[in-house]
């Protein structure tokens, strides 16, 4: 199966995703908490996924959970690979104390787990969604930031760089005409599998509770059928969409983000000596 | 009597975009003893060349013609018989970088370990034999030094080494690769001094970009460019009556000579030119050199030339 | 040996994450609403005798200045005292102690089995990358990681336990547990399934690791070379080509050790599995802020350590790393 083929078809998923997540209005009359019939039923005309033990519509809730899935997702990503690529080129480029300081602040937390501080600070402030998606991005863009400034290095290293000074160009301009440019396949790739790992993650805490179980995401879906006994009165229509919908998006991801690493490291496969 | 003859090899890799042709159509005779150079600048497909003599090429390569050695064609060999001339028969003095020796191996052990793969010697003998390779190659405590690991030295201590490891079967055809390269004045004279010695009994093919180091270790010449031969020719003659245009533009652009550069660049190995290679650089380009491909010409005996000026 | 230089390093910024860690649980504590003390009592009681409320004060410390209160808190940490839960009303320390030991029951078989299953296939499929075989095994290992974790447990109940009734639902023991205590089988019966899953998900990520830094020591220019001695494949990659390629391993290795801690949670939350895991789930839905700080030290110590004994490896091996040249 070409590579191609599969990238493209990756990203029609994830556009499809996006798709589904923006016009959720448009799909579904029901509110995702809305309590719209009698509890548990199959799917049938008016539901099509059914209703769950409360009786609202698990498709409004599906294609309404999509939105905070996906923005939880993207956003920690997003934040992180921001702040990642702007310290990594910053440092990289001025290099000296400034580099020396942060590298050294890194290496000091690089041990500290994130996952758990995220649940020791989520614990402590009780926040929303956003915040706590705020949070894992700052978490997250620690490893990061030591990956971008290492391309950063590289690059400044080159002689381009030394040119564009010596035609007066400004720090600024040679670091967002010039390195930014060539860090970009870095960032690209970082972004997407970020976005992957956090939006995995993200389904995985709200399952085990980490913001409140009324928010509806894929996540307190499951967790709700699962608790509820959903898989023992067998009712799969409420068990396996979100799970199904998540790994769609899962496999999506990973596999754009595996099309760009092919892409960047050619190595892979060809040079058997 | 021919020790190695290289008759009609091409070599191309096939990408999924373009064919590179890296080496084009070569023919070259070395006979016993010989010290041949094969002189070119980068990415003229010189190092291809060596490698295809050690069947070491990559697998996505489509090689045609023949590279003999003995009874054996080395592309059409199995690839337990090639590992069994590799190293013990013919050996490579690879190209130095920072990677071409194991860093978590001790240098001992990497000289020695043609000697176990050949089976010449047991593990302490060959050992031992390291360390008197590493006292030939000049090295003050070669006992210590066997022990110690590749980035702890120096590039030229590093070539030194990869000498050792190629000698250390005493092969009777070594291949060197850019022995020189990146090394300073002085060390590069050191290294060209015992390489000078230790070939003196053995047959060198030489490989380098640097008319020095060839005029230096080798009796004949051959002359490369975007994967063909252009001439070939004893070191004498063809240093102080080049003919082939190229080789004539080598020489002008040498410090000694001047600095004169040859203009432009040399093409593409995935977009050759019709006709002759060098044509859009050449002084003495005619039309027919656009258009028509020259062939590599006896001129004398020992003389050949690929250019229709010598028709 | 190792060079002292740099082990002496390496200690320093592990010190130093240590205090970073503590300080960040000290000041949460002390920065919730209420103090600590008093929210701890009020999950005893609802009316709270000024006296008794004084006396916890002084016991605990807190009516000293707070650096005073911050030194003691250091040394308590370091002594185990690590505070009372707010769910479980008994030390933190001594109950994460109990669930960390019934969590190792799972990890360490996992680890030690995804480990080398991981490394080994990754191995054959970065020395023989692009083949068939390998490209196949990639896309089947790109799947498993992108399925997430607890949704192969929530499969993996549904089908084995539920459905085909092979396994048992959860939990790391049956009713018998209640007339003849705890039985080894009926543990280990128990565990098979969590322990096949996350061998399962270690597997992949060493994999993934062992098969990239085969794939890029291949490349190199000294496996180049030790083909022109005249070395077979078989010797290129047990002589040259391993060694090279596990120097990342360990590092990605240790820190899985100690990361899986954390990945430990959805497993044993699914099967019910009665670790830190589950533990750090309870806690959570209670809000059990002592708790999950004990849980978070106890990780970071455990990451700590991990990258300590990493580098202590990686420096046994590399000796580029053992003399302190920069690598």
């Amino acid at each position: 199966m070409s590579r191609k083929i599969i990238l493209w078809v990756s990203v029609a998923v994830l556009c499809a995703y996006i798709a589904i997540a923006l016009c959720a209005p448009l799909l579904t009359p029901y509110s995702p908490t809305e309590i719209t019939g009698a509890a548990l039923q199959s799917p049938g005309a008016g539901h099509p996924l059914g209703t769950n033990d409360l009786g609202q519509d698990i498709f409004s809730q599906l294609v309404y959970g999509a939105r905070i899935t996906l923005l939880f997702g993207f956003c920690s990503a997003l934040l992180a690979v921001l702040i990642s690529t702007s310290v990594g080129i910053v440092i990289g480029y001025y290099g000296g104390l400034l580099d020396e300081i942060v590298s050294r602040a890194i290496d000091i937390f690089m041990p500290i787990p994130m996952f758990p501080l995220l649940i020791v600070l989520t614990a402590f402030f009780s926040p929303g969604v956003l915040q706590i998606s705020l949070l894992m991005g700052i978490l997250g863009s620690i490893y990061g930031i030591r990956i971008i400034r290492a391309q950063v290095l590289s690059i400044a290293q080159t002689n381009f760089v030394e040119g564009a000074r010596a035609i007066g160009a400004s720090d600024f301009h040679i670091m967002s005409r010039h390195i930014l440019p060539n860090v970009m396949p870095v960032v690209m790739m970082k972004f997407v599998s970020s976005s992957q790992r956090m939006l995995v993650m993200g389904v995985g805490l709200s399952f085990i509770g980490l913001w409140d179980t009324t928010t509806v995401d894929w996540g307190t879906m499951i967790q709700n059928s699962y608790t509820s006994g959903g898989m023992a009165l067998g009712l799969w229509w409420w068990l396996l969409p979100p799970g199904i919908a998540v790994i769609g998006i899962s496999l999506a991801l990973a596999l754009i983000g595996y099309s760009f690493e092919e892409k960047f490291n050619p190595r892979v496969g060809v040079n058997r000596i | 009597m021919n020790l190695i003859s290289i008759e009609d090899l091409s070599v191309r890799f096939s990408t999924r975009s373009e064919c590179i042709r890296a080496v084009e159509t070569v023919n070259l005779d070395i006979a016993r003893g010989d010290h041949v150079a094969l002189i070119g600048e980068s990415g003229c497909g010189k190092t291809v060349l060596g490698m295809a003599v050690m069947g070491l090429l990559p697998k996505n390569a489509r090689i045609g013609g023949a590279v003999r050695y003995r009874e054996h064609d080395i592309i059409q060999a199995a690839e337990p018989d090639i590992q069994r001339i590799r190293g013990k028969e013919i050996a490579m003095i690879m190209q130095n970088s920072a990677n071409t020796l194991n860093p978590v191996k001790t240098v001992g052990s990497q000289i020695a370990e043609p000697l176990l793969i050949h089976q010449i010697l047991p593990a302490k003998a060959a050992h031992a034999e390291a360390v008197r390779l590493l006292a030939a190659m000049r090295f003050d405590e070669p006992e210590r030094a066997a022990e110690r690991y590749p980035h702890e030295f120096s590039g030229g201590m590093r070539e030194r080494i990869l000498v050792a490891i190629a000698l250390a079967c005493q092969p009777d055809v070594v291949i060197a690769d850019e022995p020189t390269s990146g090394l300073d004045a002085g060390v590069k004279s050191q290294i060209l001094v015992l390489l000078k010695q230790q070939m003196a009994d053995r047959t060198l093919f030489l490989i380098t970009h640097d008319m020095g180091t060839a005029y230096f270790l080798c009796t004949r010449i051959a002359v490369m460019y975007a994967g063909e031969i252009v001439e070939i020719g004893s070191t004498h003659d063809l240093l102080s009556m080049p003919m082939h245009p190229y080789t004539q533009g080598l020489l002008a652009s040498l410090p000694s000579a001047g600095l004169h550069p040859i203009p432009g660049m040399s093409p593409s190995p995935a977009y050759l030119p019709e006709g002759c290679r060098f044509c859009a650089r050449c002084p003495a380009a005619t039309d027919r050199c656009s258009t028509c491909h020259p062939p590599l010409n006896d001129v004398s005996g020992t003389r050949q030339v690929r250019c229709f000026c010598y028709d | 040996m190792i060079s002292g230089n740099y082990l002496a390093k390496r200690l320093c910024y592990s010190g130093a994450a240590f205090f970073v860690s503590v300080t960040i649980t000290f000041f949460l504590l002390h920065l919730m609403p209420g103090d600590y003390i008093t929210n701890y009592l009020l999950s005893l009681t609802n009316a709270l005798p000024k006296e008794t409320v004084m006396q916890f004060y002084h016991q605990f410390g807190l009516d000293l200045p707070l650096t005073e209160q911050y030194l003691l808190y250091i040394s308590n940490i370091l002594q185990g005292h690590w505070g009372y839960s707010y769910a479980y009303s008994v030390p933190v320390f001594s109950l994460i102690v109990e669930k960390l030991s019934w969590s190792l029951v799972l990890l360490i078989p996992a680890t030690i089995l995804g480990i080398l299953i991981g490394t080994v296939l990754g191995a054959r499929s970065g020395w023989k990358s692009g083949g068939k075989k390998d490209l196949a095994l990639f896309n089947i290992m790109i799947a498993i990681r992108a399925i997430p974790e607890f949704w192969w447990a929530i499969m993996a109940v549904m089908v084995f336990a539920f459905y085909l009734k092979w396994f048992p639902l959860g939990g790391y023991t049956s009713i018998s547990i209640l007339t003849s205590g705890i039985s080894i089988p009926d543990v280990l019966y128990h565990a098979v399934l969590p322990i096949a899953l996350m061998t399962f998900f270690i597997a992949t990520g060493n994999y993934y690791v062992m098969r990239n830094s085969m794939i890029s020591v291949i490349g190199e220019e000294y496996i180049t070379t030790a083909r022109a001695k005249g070395l077979d494949e078989r010797g290129i990659l047990w002589n040259h080509a391993l060694k090279n390629a596990l120097l990342p391993m360990i590092t990605i290795t240790t820190f899985q050790f100690a990361a899986i801690i954390m990945g430990n949670v959805f497993i044993e939350t699914v099967f019910s599995w009665p670790g830190i895991g589950l533990l750090t789930t309870e806690a959570l839905r209670m809000r059990d802020l002592p708790l999950l700080e004990g849980i978070f030290l106890l990780d970071t110590f455990l990451s700590i350590a991990a990258m300590l004994v990493a580098d202590v490896l990686s420096s046994l091996i590399d000796p580029r790393i053992r003399m302190g040249k920069d690598v």
